[in-house]
């Protein structure tokens, strides 16, 4: 194996409730090499989503410990496991998330910008040009249909050359032609920059396309396939 | 780990702006920005430029725009003084001469003036008796300018010699009119005006003489109180310092009020300024949380997105602040263009501190009614990339507004120089909002009591103000402050001009008439009632000095206080002068049976020589003892143009005494024939003019008016936009509400009734807080600020139909976009 990017112990979510305490994960272990890919599934409620928030430190886990990128999450602050993520992590997600206000290529470039590259209106033009919108790139993301905006998505996601790739049910809001062709393009980029990829999904083609699989049920790992 | 320098973060921050700018994301803040800044510097600017027009106008009534004046000259160094400051002097010297011809005998005030006089205004003389007048100069040395009444008295003609003191003068003009005359109402003998460089050759002025000196001084306001500054260490006992605003005191009081209604009308355009700031920046903030939770995905830290968007807000508040200084700027040259056929000529320019207050304004409101949502901001959680739902959690933000408010207060406070408007206002407005705000909550959570059974147009409407009670009492709230503002400017412009209407009706009293023999009386009053539309009231006047207080000579008080230096005109009279109201004590009603003589004294004086009801007053009436009890105390309105006195007697106390009678009367215009023959029936009589001084007044007083007026209509207009641009800042969430509706089958009469009801619901309940809001402070503002009697405004009530159908109409106009395209496309931008 070569050397983890990703790995989670006993990773618990609990939260309380009117009703008392609720477990959404429950003692979960988790381990990704640089390069793998892991679709999580599961149904609604089943944790997905709170175990993807936790991976890339979107969140705090109630208790055990997320390394991500050798970085242990829990001993850093917000505002560190924001540097984390800005050095490592980039994100893709189901409803796009691009910004209204700003164009294609202004959206892709945000992430260069922030890091404050000077070749950042190059970069985002060749990703642009990469997932196939060169055209399109002076128009604002509702002038796009869903599946433009989902390339645009991960034009931003690849433009900070992240060493892993979170999606959360990245086809899940388009019909399955395009979710098809998204698919493809992710696995394309992954595939050519090496980088390693985390998604949930319900769309068991998609998880397929994955080395491994990870189910959940009430928060549980049900099965770990490879 | 890498940090993002400034440098980059405000290059970030800009560019993200002129992005936002373009689909018109900043438009709401950028203009509601915009209009903060040009209303409060439009309103600084031209309240300023015409404060400085009336002051010149007033200062007229000096002749200068400050005076030193005493009873001996002047010290050379106190004029040095002023012209090394770089003012203007003028000197006039003052004393009473008897001139004498074959006809008789005429006490006579003369002034001597140099050849500076007037520094501000003009004479204005006529070649013969009632000719016609002529603006400018003054008596070349040898000649002397009469009033006609001396001429008539002494039966002179132009050209004759008299004699002032020991110099023989020629008489060459008759003198109608001198500014500086304003306050001299009384001066029972003729003007005459001579040279000063005949002064000496007069011989009049002997050590130990009566007189009167003034220095003239004329100049610029910074100039000028430099030098008060430098001579108030200097005065003597004898001299004082005086300016246009206690030269006159109708005058003074009319310019303070407007000045301070000026002061009132920017203040209001700040605080709407803060409303529509408020409104909208919460709203950019809310649009931005999306943009905040993905600058933490992307890895900025919370300060960094902080920072990018406080670095946004402040460019955007520096370019509207200028835009805004800039317009204000523009819209004032405007006012005063529409104005310029009423206004005098020269109107000084105002300075750079409008702009600057302006810019202030905007940007303090921003910094202070943006950092709350803009803490907010930072407080976004990152998670909410994955969850939609999450919001920053509720921070204590008030410790923010009270930052926030402060400073607002902080620059009401700067624009005014009125710390007593502006916590009357800010305070007053607190209290009310914070009272009133409770209340509507109340009021709100049992509406939706009552809402469980209504109809539908109804549930859906107001469902959306009850479902987030609390945001719709803080939009009431921001409304009801717009409305408020308005209202309290129309409220107390009616007051003001309504107040000063009453001071000088068309028919105001335009001539006094003094020492009319008992004899006289009934003739005198007869003839007045055949020239003037008005009966005159004469009043008996008997002449003496206070001379002693509970039995101690009261020789101190008197040198103390100038108004009793001098005879009193004493008068009796059975019932209250109209105008006058007892403050203490009792009028002659209430006297027991048997009293000895009683005496009612001005509450001022009284005051000012320690005297209460009970105590005992000695007068010397011609060398006749007198003692009085003082048997009440009187508030006396000296600004009616009636004759008022400081000491009225019960009417038997004066029995047997010598007594003459004066009056004041109104004459129409064109009455000059009629006039001489009054003065020839009746040649003991002593007539005086006023009208000069009348019209004076009432151009003052006109103008003054006027720029209340348009000063009305702006803050009008600007509560307007204000309360449009705040409504659009509230309409995001309806709009996609109605879409929803749409969508999902609700036709648009059912969407147009809903938001009317919302919105008239809304408007109703922000009118009503305005209502009592604007009664409280109104009540606070009339007692502490502009000393008008206050009574409860029936009117007010209006004002909820009024918010309704403004904020119903503003509301519906603002959604119509809902109900107009198709609903898939306002969903789809959600």
């Amino acid at each position: 194996m070569s050397t983890s990017i990703l790995n989670a112990r006993n990773l618990s979510k609990v939260v309380s409730s009117a009703e008392g305490e609720l477990t959404i994960l429950d003692d979960l272990d988790l381990e990704l090499a640089k390069g793998d890919s892991l679709a999580i599934l599961g149904r609604s409620g089943s944790g997905k989503s709170t175990l993807l928030g936790l991976l890339a430190g979107l969140d705090q886990p109630s208790a055990g410990e997320v390394q991500l990128a050798g970085h242990a999450l829990s001993r850093l602050d917000e505002d560190q496991r924001a540097r984390v993520r800005a050095e490592h992590v980039g994100f893709v997600f189901q409803s796009f998330q691009l910004l209204d206000s700003l164009t294609a290529l202004e959206n892709v470039m945000l992430p260069l910008e922030l890091d404050g590259r000077s070749d950042a209106r190059q970069r985002a033009s060749a990703l642009l040009e990469r997932v196939g919108l060169g055209q399109r790139t002076s128009h604002y993301p509702r002038q796009l249909s869903g599946g433009e905006q989902q390339r645009v998505a991960i034009a931003r996601a690849f433009a900070g050359e992240p060493d892993i790739l979170f999606a959360d049910e990245p086809t899940g809001n388009l019909d399955s032609q395009t979710g098809e062709r998204i698919t493809e393009l992710l696995f394309e980029l992954n595939r050519e920059r090496g980088t390693t990829l985390v998604l949930v999904t319900h769309d068991a083609r998609l998880a397929g396309r994955c080395q491994r699989q990870l189910r959940l049920e009430a928060g549980r790992r049900v099965a770990m396939e490879a | 780990m890498r940090k993002l320098p400034l440098l980059r973060l405000l290059q970030l921050g800009l560019r993200q702006l002129l992005r936002d700018a373009r689909p018109g994301e900043l438009r709401v803040l950028f203009s509601a920005l915009l209009i903060a800044v040009t209303a409060s510097s439009t309103i600084g600017h031209f309240s300023g430029r015409l404060n400085a027009a009336m002051l010149l106008r007033a200062s007229e009534f000096l002749g200068a725009d400050l005076v030193l004046r005493g009873t001996a000259p002047a010290e050379a160094g106190q004029i040095a003084a002023g012209q090394q400051l770089g003012l203007t002097h003028a000197r006039t010297v003052e004393f009473a001469s008897v001139v004498a011809t074959d006809s008789g005998v005429q006490l006579t005030s003369v002034k001597a003036v140099d050849e500076n006089y007037p520094l501000r205004g003009q004479l204005r003389s006529a070649a013969r008796l009632y000719g016609a007048e002529e603006p400018g100069g003054r008596p070349a040395p040898g000649e002397v300018w009469a009033e006609a009444r001396l001429l008539v008295a002494l039966n002179l003609q132009l050209g004759d010699l008299i004699e002032i003191g020991r110099q023989p003068l020629r008489l060459t003009r008759v003198l109608t009119y001198e500014p500086d005359r304003g306050g001299d109402f009384y001066s029972l003998t003729p003007h005459v005006l001579i040279n000063l460089t005949d002064l000496e050759a007069t011989g009049v002025v002997q050590p130990g003489s009566r007189v009167r000196y003034r220095e003239l001084w004329r100049g610029e306001p910074a100039r000028l109180a430099d030098y008060r500054d430098a001579v108030k260490p200097t005065l003597a006992a004898h001299q004082r310092l005086q300016d246009a605003h206690d030269g006159n005191r109708q005058l003074g009081n009319a310019l303070d009020r407007a000045a301070r209604y000026l002061n009132l009308a920017s203040l209001a355009a700040v605080l709407l300024a803060g409303v529509a700031v408020a409104l909208s920046a919460a709203r950019f903030a809310q649009r931005r949380y999306d943009f905040s939770a993905m600058l933490r995905c992307l890895g900025l830290s919370r300060r960094e997105t902080l920072l990018l968007f406080g670095v946004q807000l402040l460019i955007l508040g520096l370019l509207a602040s200028l835009a805004g200084a800039l317009l204000g700027w523009l819209a004032q040259l405007g006012l005063f263009h529409l104005l310029a056929g009423l206004l005098p000529g020269e109107i000084p320019a105002s300075g750079l501190q409008p702009a600057l207050v302006g810019m202030a304004t905007g940007l303090v409101a921003l910094s202070g009614f943006a950092l709350p949502p803009l803490a907010a901001l930072g407080q976004v959680p990152p998670l909410r990339v994955l969850r939609r739902d999450l919001l920053p959690p509720p921070l204590a933000t008030w410790l923010i507004y009270v930052i926030a408010l402060l400073a607002l207060g902080l620059i009401m406070w700067w624009l005014s120089l009125d710390l007593l408007l502006t916590l009357a206002l800010l305070g007053g407005g607190l209290i009310a909002a914070l009272l009133l705000g409770g209340l509507w909550l109340l009021a709100l959570r049992g509406l939706r009591r009552l809402l469980a059974d209504a109809g539908l147009t109804w549930r859906l409407g107001l469902g959306q103000l009850l479902r987030h009670p609390l945001a719709a009492a803080g939009q009431s709230l921001a409304f009801g402050l717009i409305l408020l503002a308005m209202a309290l400017v129309v409220l107390l412009r009616s007051e003001l001009l309504d107040d000063w209407q009453q001071q000088l009706p068309a028919q105001a009293p335009n001539h006094f008439a003094l020492n009319i023999l008992p004899d006289e009386r009934e003739s005198f009053a007869a003839r007045i009632a055949e020239l003037s539309p008005r009966p005159a009231t004469l009043y008996p006047v008997i002449h003496g000095r206070l001379v002693s207080i509970n039995g101690a000579p009261a020789a101190a008080e008197v040198e103390r206080e100038s108004r009793v230096r001098r005879d009193l005109n004493l008068t009796w009279s059975t019932h209250l002068p109209a105008d006058n109201q007892v403050v203490a004590g009792h009028w002659w009603d209430a006297l027991p049976a048997g009293h000895g003589p009683a005496v009612s004294v001005e509450a001022e004086l009284a005051k000012s020589l320690g005297v209460k009801p009970g105590d005992r007053l000695g007068f010397d009436i011609g060398g006749q003892p007198l003692e009085a009890q003082v048997s009440s105390l009187r508030s006396v309105n000296w600004d009616n143009f009636q004759p008022n006195f400081f000491m009225i007697f019960e009417p038997q106390s004066l029995a047997g005494l010598p007594a003459t009678y004066l009056t004041s009367f109104y004459l129409p215009p064109g009455s000059e024939r009629p006039l001489v023959e009054l003065a020839r029936a009746f040649p003991t009589v002593t007539l005086l003019q006023v009208d000069a001084v009348l019209a004076q007044l009432r151009d003052i007083l006109a103008q003054v008016s006027l720029a209340v007026e348009y000063v009305l209509l702006f803050v009008l207009a600007a509560g307007l936009v204000v309360l449009f641009a705040g409504l659009q800042a509230t309409l995001d969430e309806r709009i996609r509400q109605g879409a929803l509706l749409r969508a999902i089958g609700a036709n648009r009469q059912l969407l147009v009734r809903a938001r009317r009801s919302e919105f008239a619901v809304l408007g109703a309940g922000s009118g009503l807080l305005a209502a009592l809001g604007c009664e409280v402070v109104s009540a606070l503002l009339y007692r502490l600020v502009f000393d008008l009697p206050w009574q409860p405004h029936p009117q007010l009530l209006l004002l909820p139909l009024v918010g309704a159908l403004l904020i119903g109409a503003a509301g519906l106009y603002g959604t119509r976009r809902a109900l107009n395209i198709s609903p898939l496309a306002v969903l789809r931008e959600a």
